[in-house]
């Protein structure tokens, strides 16, 4: 028995829903074709975790940070990682959101985009030598519809408030205080960011809504592998916390 | 070994009995399991008891002082906006507000949240007290003159009362206060990483106070040019007599640093706003003795 090996190509899950396409698809589906399911469709199909979705995302090379180190150099380069992963979200905001956001708020993005460029500057020249290298993430800004300010304010806020969960759980394993300062310093700048940019999404949130600018009395502090989860389908390379002791017993104490 | 001291701190038995560790991971935060079960039994007092307890039981003396420090501060923004919310001295500046139809809903909104916060923070700090030894301060209204006057109730910051915008003024001034008390005691705070990351939890939710408060001014008032983030040592406050701009100069002296430990960031900024961004982006420190001057005059009878 022969028959064509067919390839149809599905970008995005709603071309699923035309009837083209799923006729397309189920018919391959009985035939043993190949389909090619390009970024958009993962994008789709991967929120059901709540976390950002993009190919390619920790499939890369091993990228370790080591937490043993005297001077930081695993607990700096997190940092890195993140501070460039936040560059690189908002460089595309700045070239590519600008028709979607009213001029004051593409300020703010602008304003945003020159502090996580500094952040990633400063730890690379910090770390030097030390630094791992520059983390690609071409690919994988796809599920981000940058056209759309809703999609744009809401993946600012998730990486933003990520930030600074980042930084508040790790800044226990910073072995010197110098280092533990510079995060602090880094943080709340962080912290400004994702409040600016809640009430830009939601400027009628209740008080202390979980829409609201600042939605409990206590920020999240979250250790690595929670974070590397939920950064990881943006960056290519694979985030690898080593040698990183037990987290402290991270208090989430009630809301008031 | 590092890791078996704080380990150390909570009954491993109890935490291990009444929450699973795999349960607390799942959750995303590494709850302790004394602080999870009393969440999840819904018990605000038994959660707050157990988390003061696993984290602050070992908490040497100096970093008392900063606990108690903080709680201090603390007292001062909670009663400072329970009065601009609720005090009859405040009505004017409360109508003011109620009478802002573009900003007014943002406003009152702002502050509530800012009190339910700080009113958190009291109670967290107060337990956390408890349990170093000795009895925390009671603080009321009346242990704080929000108009900066050492007690006169005279002082620069008089009209919040009256006024919405230098009410905002003065929020603004003691959330960046905040932010800067705060960041001043990581450094010695780094041997107790318990503390140091509820002070860090703490310390974002300051800064996202400062910086919707900023924010809500700037809406009020376009021409302020007042910005979510400190620009060099701008506060986009003025109009006050000399000994309140001279407060104000305080609490953002050092703000534009661009120099962050050995690295001149002024030149990574080149291309990226330049000097004044390169400010914007790290947020500065204050010591306690700048932060005990700052705070003094807004303190009955002093700190």
């Amino acid at each position: 028995m022969t028959y064509h090996q067919q390839t149809v190509v599905v970008e995005t899950a709603d071309q699923l829903l035309q009837p083209k396409t799923r006729r397309s698809f189920l018919r391959l589906l009985a035939t043993g074709g190949t389909a090619v399911l390009l970024p958009g469709m993962f994008a789709a199909c991967d929120d059901d975790d709540g976390g950002p979705a993009g190919l390619g995302g920790g499939t890369g090379s091993t990228v370790t940070l080591d937490f043993s180190d005297a001077n930081d150099v695993g607990g700096l380069n997190y940092a890195y990682a993140l501070e460039q992963l936040e560059a690189a979200f908002y460089a595309q905001v700045v070239a590519r959101s600008g028709a979607v956001l009213t001029a004051d708020e593409a300020s703010i993005m602008a304003d945003i985009r020159n502090h996580e460029a500094i952040h990633a500057a400063f730890f690379r020249q910090v770390l030097g030598a030390g630094a791992i290298g520059a983390l690609d993430m071409s690919r994988t800004f796809t599920s981000i519809d940058f056209a759309s300010r809703t999609a744009v304010l809401t993946a600012a806020r998730d990486f933003e408030d990520t930030g600074v969960a980042a930084y508040n759980g790790a800044a226990q394993y910073l072995k010197q205080g110098a280092n533990a300062l510079t995060a602090a310093k880094i943080v709340s700048v962080e912290a400004r960011h994702a409040a600016v940019i809640r009430d830009m999404l939601d400027p009628s949130a209740t008080a202390q809504a979980s829409a609201s600018f600042a939605p409990r009395a206590f920020d999240d502090a979250l250790d690595v592998p929670v974070i590397v989860a939920r950064v990881d389908d943006y960056i290519v390379q694979r985030l690898e916390a080593a040698n990183k002791p037990e987290p402290v017993q991270i208090i989430t104490p009630p809301d008031a | 070994m590092e890791r078996q001291s704080y380990i150390d701190s909570v009954d491993p038995e109890i935490a291990e009995r009444l929450v699973g560790r795999r349960e607390a991971i799942r959750r995303g935060a590494s709850v302790s399991g004394t602080v999870a079960a009393g969440l999840a039994m819904g018990s605000v007092p038994v959660a707050l008891v157990a988390l003061a307890r696993d984290v602050f039981a070992q908490a040497p003396t100096d970093v008392r002082a900063v606990i108690e420090f903080a709680y201090t501060l603390e007292n001062l923004e909670f009663y400072f906006y329970d009065s601009a919310l609720n005090a009859s001295a405040f009505a004017g500046a409360r109508t003011q507000i109620e009478d802002d139809d573009q900003n007014g809903a943002r406003i009152l909104r702002a502050l509530q949240t800012l009190r339910a916060h700080e009113e958190a923070h009291v109670a967290f700090l107060r337990e956390a007290m408890g349990f170093l030894g000795g009895t925390p301060a009671t603080y009321t209204a009346a242990s704080f003159d929000f108009t900066g006057g050492n007690g006169a109730g005279s002082g620069p910051f008089a009209a919040a009362a009256t006024q919405a915008a230098v009410l905002m003024a003065a929020a603004q001034a003691f959330e960046d206060t905040g932010v800067r008390a705060y960041k001043g005691q990581v450094a010695s705070l780094t041997s107790n990483k318990g503390v140091l990351t509820a002070a860090l939890q703490i310390h974002s939710v300051e800064a996202r106070h400062a910086a919707q408060i900023r924010r809500l001014r700037q809406q009020m008032a376009p021409s302020l040019g007042v910005k979510s983030w400190i620009r060099n040592e701008e506060s986009g406050i003025s109009g006050l007599d000399a000994a309140g701009t001279a407060a104000v100069a305080a609490i953002y002296a050092g703000e534009g640093a661009t120099v962050q430990g050995s690295v001149d960031v002024g030149p990574l900024a080149a291309s990226f706003g330049g000097s004044a961004a390169a400010g914007e982006a790290f947020d500065e420190p204050l010591s306690f003795e700048q932060v005990a001057a700052i705070v003094d005059p807004f303190i009955v009878g002093g700190i």
